[in-house]
């Protein structure tokens, strides 16, 4: 039976002071046209999106506790750069090329995971012993006297615009990037509320994954593929009274939790999936003797009177930040299931040379409660994976199932784009906001007429 | 054939939904006179008007939480008294299955067992009074074979059984017969069932292929013999526990 029950989520009236803002934003007129299927497939809109968009924007590179001490480093790559993030004696972070500049040699062959200053507190290629100190500058070439040029007049590694929010450390290729709080804009008042800071990174690890790195960000910025992909969710979550909120190149989505879709009917138990939520909340699925239609709003109750006895603050956050998933993507490649007791981050990059394939970062960040134990902790460590070789969770697992089937459908010649709708308004909003990086001030259209014109002749091949 | 329910009167717990919604449709299709409760008096009030268009009896309800002793106790004296006497009932009310704490135990035992006993101790006077009666319990074939995990749904509706025959030796010569009924996976809107179809076709589909009849069952075959054993028509028929479950169970009753 096909069910669509009438139901409104109730959203919170009581915004707290300083809390994440919850007002809805208008949304903008992007039309409703196809989205070309080659800027999925390309390689001449990939390397498009490298020139006038990777190369262009602030990118995540890793996480300030990552890099506690002066000359602790995280190498970390994007595309077919790879970056060297260091701890700098001011407490700063510093971002280079991860490059020697004698021959080229990556100076630090380590990859997305922290590194200990070394003793010398130096960075030495291992090829011929180029020394680097913790600012990137120059501190010793070997046979300095046989290179009758001298040094690089550079005097030291190549660096970028680097800087911290959110717990996070930042880094853009642009020399000329605007700063790193006016590129985010709305994001740290809006997610500032939720003290990443405060939050350990609990799972960390990379997948390949064969499809386009939009692919993968579309796949998370719409609720609509709840009912054919995760039939499960439809007893965890309202598919379908979703806030979508636009704001310049960055947009979010806030989906209730802990209740049922209106695609179902009330079963006459409580779903397993919205007794996980009350059991995390400390409460007993089996001593509820209230509605399923109540549960969310119990659980918040529950929530806001128990967890500061468990270790746990809540009080930059709004009710419905306890229960539900505030979804925020971070342009271009940042998306983030934002919750009050955890975080669960993706990065998606773009595979060096095939606009098939992608990097798939996955990152789980837990709100520690008073059991926490910082001494015993210790951070999980970075592994890469092919698709399949490791589960990410039946949910996450879905997903990865069908990436790989849409990218091999977006290169056929019958497929001209993507036809999206409303409840994929972030879908449209990120697209524009890549052409606007593509089209840039200074940049002509030219390329993009070339782009367009090239659809129909595939299709009549 | 007669089942021979007409005028009968018929009390029903928790029969708003589901499978006791069916078996009070079915005993009010026959002609009888059906008391229902539920938690919620709107639902009741609902259902009540919705019965009463297929009945030639009289439908009557009243909201009542049966794990509450007094207000069921009451519940049971007051539908007896409108209908004027009890000849069959039906408590059908459970608090299902589950498994997350101990306080699953004493659900169980208050909605699926006390639900029974009290109201079997309650009527027994009223059926006794004329004469005779029937009491049918709803089991599960949880209950006959191992089923999830361990949990107190199985193990109550195991008692269940136990608890139906002694009773059926214990008053058959007050001409009152007890019976209970093992329903194996029922299908309906908004059931169980509908959630795990939804949230694990794969599971369901496996489950659909274990049953010997290739589907889960419907509650109208759940009702059709809840309300057979429970009619004069089962006259000789006491004691027993009846499986409807399409061939699900596979194990050898003897």
């Amino acid at each position: 039976m096909k069910v669509r029950r009438q139901q409104t989520i109730q959203r919170t009236d009581k915004p707290v002071p300083g809390g994440t803002p919850v007002v809805k934003a208008p949304n903008p007129k992007l039309g409703n046209k196809l989205i070309p299927a080659d800027r999925y497939t390309s390689e001449a809109y990939m390397r498009l999106e490298w020139e006038k968009m990777w190369s262009k924007v602030w990118l995540l590179g890793c996480r300030e506790e990552d890099i506690p001490e002066v000359g602790d480093h995280f190498v970390t790559e994007i595309g077919r750069e790879s970056i060297l993030l260091v701890r700098q004696k001011d407490g700063s972070v510093k971002a280079f090329y991860n490059v020697c500049l004698h021959r080229g040699n990556k100076l630090v062959h380590s990859q997305e995971k922290p590194v200990e200053a070394t003793v010398a507190g130096t960075f030495k290629c291992r090829y011929h012993d180029w020394e680097y100190g913790q600012d990137g500058r120059f501190v010793d070439i070997p046979d300095l006297e046989t290179f009758p040029q001298g040094a690089p007049k550079c005097g030291g590694l190549i660096e970028r615009p680097c800087d911290v929010w959110g717990s996070f450390v930042w880094f853009s290729l642009n020399p000329d990037v605007e700063p790193l709080q006016d590129y985010l804009g709305v994001i740290p008042e809006h997610l500032d509320p939720y003290h990443f800071e405060r939050m350990v990174l609990t799972k960390t690890l990379t997948v390949e994954w064969d499809c386009n790195w939009k692919a993968s960000v579309d796949a998370f910025n719409e609720s609509y593929h709840v009912q054919g992909t995760h039939p499960q969710l439809l007893y965890y979550l309202d598919d379908l009274d979703i806030q979508i909120d636009c704001y310049d190149k960055h947009n979010r989505y806030l989906i209730a939790f802990g209740v049922l879709s209106p695609r179902v009917l009330a079963p006459g138990e409580i779903p397993p999936p919205i007794k996980v939520v009350m059991k995390g909340a400390g409460m007993d699925p089996a001593d509820y003797e209230g509605s399923v239609h109540d549960i969310r709003h119990d659980v918040q109750k529950h929530k806001r009177a128990n967890g500061p006895a468990q270790g746990k603050d809540y009080s930059d956050l709004n009710d419905d930040q306890l229960t539900d998933d505030y979804h925020y993507m971070i342009f271009p490649n940042i998306t983030m299931n934002v919750h009050a007791d955890d975080m669960m981050m993706f990065r998606q990059r773009p595979h060096p040379d095939d606009p098939n394939k992608m990097y798939f970062d996955y990152y789980f960040y837990e709100l520690p409660d008073h059991e926490f134990d910082p001494e015993t902790y210790r951070r999980p460590v970075h592994k890469n994976y092919k698709n399949g070789e490791i589960s990410l969770g039946l949910v996450i697992n879905q997903d990865a199932y069908n990436l790989p089937f849409v990218q091999a459908g977006m290169n056929s010649s019958a497929f001209e784009g993507l036809w999206i709708g409303d409840q994929e308004l972030r879908i449209r909003h990120f697209h524009d906001t890549i052409e606007a990086y593509i089209k840039g001030k200074a940049n002509k259209p030219q390329k993009r007429t070339a782009t367009k014109a090239k659809s129909p002749a595939k299709k009549r091949s | 054939m007669d089942l021979g329910l007409r005028d009968k009167n018929v009390l029903i717990t928790g029969a708003t939904a589901g499978i006791g919604r069916r078996i009070a449709n079915l005993f009010a299709d026959e002609g009888a006179n059906v008391a229902i409760c539920s938690r919620t008096p709107e639902s009741v009030t609902r259902a009540v008007k919705e019965i009463s268009l297929m009945a030639d009896g009289r439908i009557v309800g009243k909201a009542c939480n049966i794990k509450n002793k007094e207000e069921y106790e009451a519940w049971i004296e007051e539908m007896a008294e409108e209908l004027g006497g009890v000849d069959i009932f039906i408590p059908n009310v459970s608090a299902g299955g589950g498994n997350d704490s101990e306080k699953n135990w004493w659900r169980n035992f208050e909605y699926d067992i006390l639900g029974t006993v009290r109201g079997v101790e309650a009527v027994l006077p009223h059926m006794e009074a004329r004469g005779g009666g029937a009491i049918t319990m709803l089991s599960s074939t949880a209950a006959v074979e191992t089923f999830a995990e361990p949990q107190p749904y199985n193990a109550m509706k195991a008692a269940l059984i136990n608890y139906a025959k002694n009773l059926s030796q214990t008053h058959g010569p007050k001409n009152i017969r007890v019976n209970s009924v093992a329903p194996g996976p029922i299908f309906f809107d908004g059931g169980a069932w509908d959630m795990i179809k939804t949230s694990n076709p794969k599971f369901f589909e496996i489950t659909e292929r274990t049953h010997a009849l290739g589907r889960l069952g419907t509650p109208e075959e759940v009702a059709n013999c809840i309300v057979f054993l429970s009619s004069p028509a089962a006259s000789w028929v006491s004691g027993v526990n009846l499986v409807v479950d399409g061939g699900y169970t596979k194990r050898v009753q003897l």
